[in-house]
């Protein structure tokens, strides 16, 4: 993973500085609440309902060994020992003590770690996919790109005051597991046919109150001019997103009403104005940032494991989390482990300060120091040799983080919600538990097959709810917490946002409705149909008339 | 019935108002029947820039075991998150505590005063 120069860590530790100077004024008084908000949010740190919150930037959800035991150290020093990893692959601290953040980010920056750009109209953090130089459908590795972004987008003075927040996400594969067509900027890196590499630019995507999926601005953009269109599309989205009204100034919206022809139109225009000399990358500075994340250590061992194979043979649990928690590396005899952090009844994306120092030592011992965190709140060992795959799995299990469950019915997306955020209507860790619970039936969640749920306590969509094959949206119904149901979204390559399936639910009726819509599903699936497929064949009505039949 | 609470600057904490000073327990908040008594309180709490943060008044209902926030985020303000017992007030027991937990047939939401800043 790239490394921090001496200047990087400088600019770090004056920032550090500098924060410790702000609180201290805030604290004496030489300065207003309304004047240190802003700054503090500059420095990922919220108020929400039970102490502050800090929200730690994660490039492109990548950890290595040191950062996860030093987020580990902060968890049991200045939290409740534990930690919250968000669909935005950062990990939020929800006890935070104001009194703290000084020495808390000053912990952060001995291991390039920091909180900038995780709350504000700027250039958030940049996700990409979590098996990112693991996995042979890549084209490229699309952590340097996110790099590359990164490394432009900090700080950069004419993109810090944009109308609203901005999100992008990378990925290099076909399979998209970066939800980057909710993004305001999705970029697919492909290989044409004559061989050169290029992005697939999408623009306008987003959940909260108004979903878009993103529209294709540029097919096959040479990857060479990447920040240069880049900043032509920040150029008209800074020039003419509105700024009068927060819920209409997202890039979404400034897209969807000019259209996307005339939007491609304007950045074209903005984009011939642009001295891309000045912007796109040198390939020295390119090949800089390359050599960073070029893996070449990887041992030969053989294609197949004596000790793994024999192993799934007599330990039918291991059998089982390879089967769903196991995935192809791109150099035979490695394996892409991934780590649920949806224990059956836990909260969901929650990592206690145990989990993260076992996963450390894991991340050391067996995946080459690395840790990535996925935006469906779980966490990846990248390389993991088959051979290995017994211990870390034994050791997963004592660390409570086996849980067979990636992509099944209990791998749920929630959002804090109202036990957490000042933001939210309703609850969201509790109807997840709840969910969970029901399907704590190993076999039958393997019978169920593929689910994504994803459930949000509020419109904004943290939750990703729009995107869930059953997405649940919390609302404030007459002073009561009710559930909203949409079907069939999809964030992947597939994106859609779900449709709804009829009038909000009442707490106690959502863990129901949820086994109902499972067994409309189990009785109307063709083969080897996921839920959503059925759904997109069957559409809404049988699922409706299984939910709200009584009410007929 | 009214009580005042904010979140303490140094730490973040939910706090109540109660004669002059804050307090971490809602079972020790003053509670306000008059609303004028509640405004000034309001007001000399939003002095009180180095202590605490945005300080609002919240409805409270009485029942016969004793009081409780109306609104459902406040009870969860005053008592701490559901998916974890241990953290927050709620951990720390006690009667007052019991009331807000067992609050029902009162309102989730709402009870906020002041929430919407009209210009």
């Amino acid at each position: 993973m790239y490394q921090y120069d001496v200047l990087d860590k400088e600019f770090l530790a004056d920032r550090s500085a500098e924060f410790r100077h702000q609180v201290a004024r805030r604290l004496a008084g030489e300065i207003t609440e309304e004047q240190f908000k802003p700054l503090r949010l500059m420095n990922g740190l919220y108020l929400q309902l039970h102490a502050y919150m800090l929200r730690i930037a994660i490039p492109y959800g990548t950890l290595n060994t040191a950062q996860l035991r030093k987020l580990a150290w902060i968890a049991r020093t200045y939290d409740k020992g534990y930690g919250h990893f968000t669909t935005r692959t950062n990990i939020q601290f929800h006890w935070i003590k104001l009194r703290d953040m000084p020495d808390i980010l000053d912990a952060l920056a001995e291991v390039d770690l920091h909180a900038i750009q995780t709350s504000g109209n700027c250039i958030r953090n940049v996700t990409a996919d979590p098996r990112a130089g693991a996995t042979a459908e890549e084209v490229d590795d699309p952590r340097v790109w996110a790099e590359v972004i990164r490394q432009w987008s900090t700080l950069h003075p004419e993109f810090t005051y944009l109308p609203r927040k901005f999100k992008i996400a990378v990925t290099a594969s076909a399979k998209d597991r970066t939800a980057a067509r909710t993004h305001d900027i999705g970029l697919a890196l492909r290989r044409e046919r004559d061989g050169t590499l290029g992005f697939e630019v999408m623009v306008g995507g987003g959940l909260g109150r108004t979903p878009f999926i993103g529209k294709t601005v540029r097919e096959h953009l040479p990857v060479d001019r990447l920040l240069s269109y880049l900043e032509a599309i920040l150029r008209v989205y800074n020039r003419h997103g509105r700024r009068d009204n927060p819920a209409k100034a997202r890039i979404k919206i400034l897209v969807s009403q000019l259209g996307v022809e005339e939007f491609t139109r304007q950045i074209e225009a903005e984009w011939a104005l642009i001295d891309a000399a000045k912007v796109d990358l040198p390939d020295t500075e390119l090949a800089r940032i390359r050599s960073f994340f070029a893996k070449t250590d990887f041992e030969t061992p053989t294609r197949v494991s004596a000790a793994f194979d024999a192993a799934r043979l007599t330990d039918p649990s291991l059998a089982r989390f390879a089967r769903n928690n196991v995935h192809a590396h791109k150099v035979p005899g490695y394996a892409i482990v991934d780590v649920s952090l949806k224990a059956i009844g836990a909260t969901p994306g929650d990592a206690s300060a145990e989990q993260l120092d076992a996963l450390a030592d894991l991340a050391e011992r067996y995946s080459m120091g690395e840790a990535r965190v996925t935006h469906e709140q779980n966490i990846v060992l990248p390389h993991v040799k088959l051979d290995d795959l017994p211990k870390v799995h034994a050791a997963l299990k004592v660390a409570g983080l086996a849980s067979p469950n990636i992509n099944l019915i209990s791998d749920i997306i929630a959002c804090p919600g109202l036990d957490y955020c000042a933001l939210a209507n309703a609850r969201a860790i509790p109807v997840a538990q709840d969910i969970a619970r029901r399907f704590e039936d190993a076999d039958r969640a393997e019978l169920v097959g593929e689910l994504k749920i994803k459930i949000s306590g509020c419109i904004n969509a943290c939750g990703h709810h729009h995107v869930g094959h059953i997405g649940i949206l919390g609302v404030d119904k007459k002073g009561e917490e009710f559930y909203q149901l949409t079907l069939g979204g999809s964030g992947a390559e597939d994106a859609e946002v779900g449709k709804s399936l009829g009038p909000a639910l009442p707490a106690n009726r959502v863990g129901q409705a949820i086994e109902d819509l499972v067994e409309v599903y189990l009785r109307e699936r063709k083969g080897e149909e996921r839920f959503l497929d059925t759904f997109r064949r069957t559409g809404v009505e049988p699922f409706k008339e299984a939910v709200y039949a009584e009410a007929h | 019935m009214k009580a005042l609470t904010a979140n303490r600057l140094i730490d973040g904490e939910v706090v109540f108002w109660s004669h002059g000073r804050w307090v971490e327990r809602f079972g020790e908040a003053e509670l306000f029947v008059d609303d004028a008594p509640a405004d000034d309180a309001e007001g000399r709490a939003k002095s009180e820039v180095t202590v605490v943060v945005e300080p609002y008044l919240i409805d409270v209902v009485e029942t016969d075991d004793g009081a409780a926030p109306i609104a459902y985020r406040e009870r969860l303000r005053a008592l701490g998150p559901t998916n974890t017992p241990q953290h927050g007030k709620q951990a720390l027991g006690g009667h007052d505590i019991d009331v807000i937990a067992h609050a029902s047939g009162v309102a989730r939401s709402g009870g906020r005063l002041n929430l919407i800043k009209r210009k």
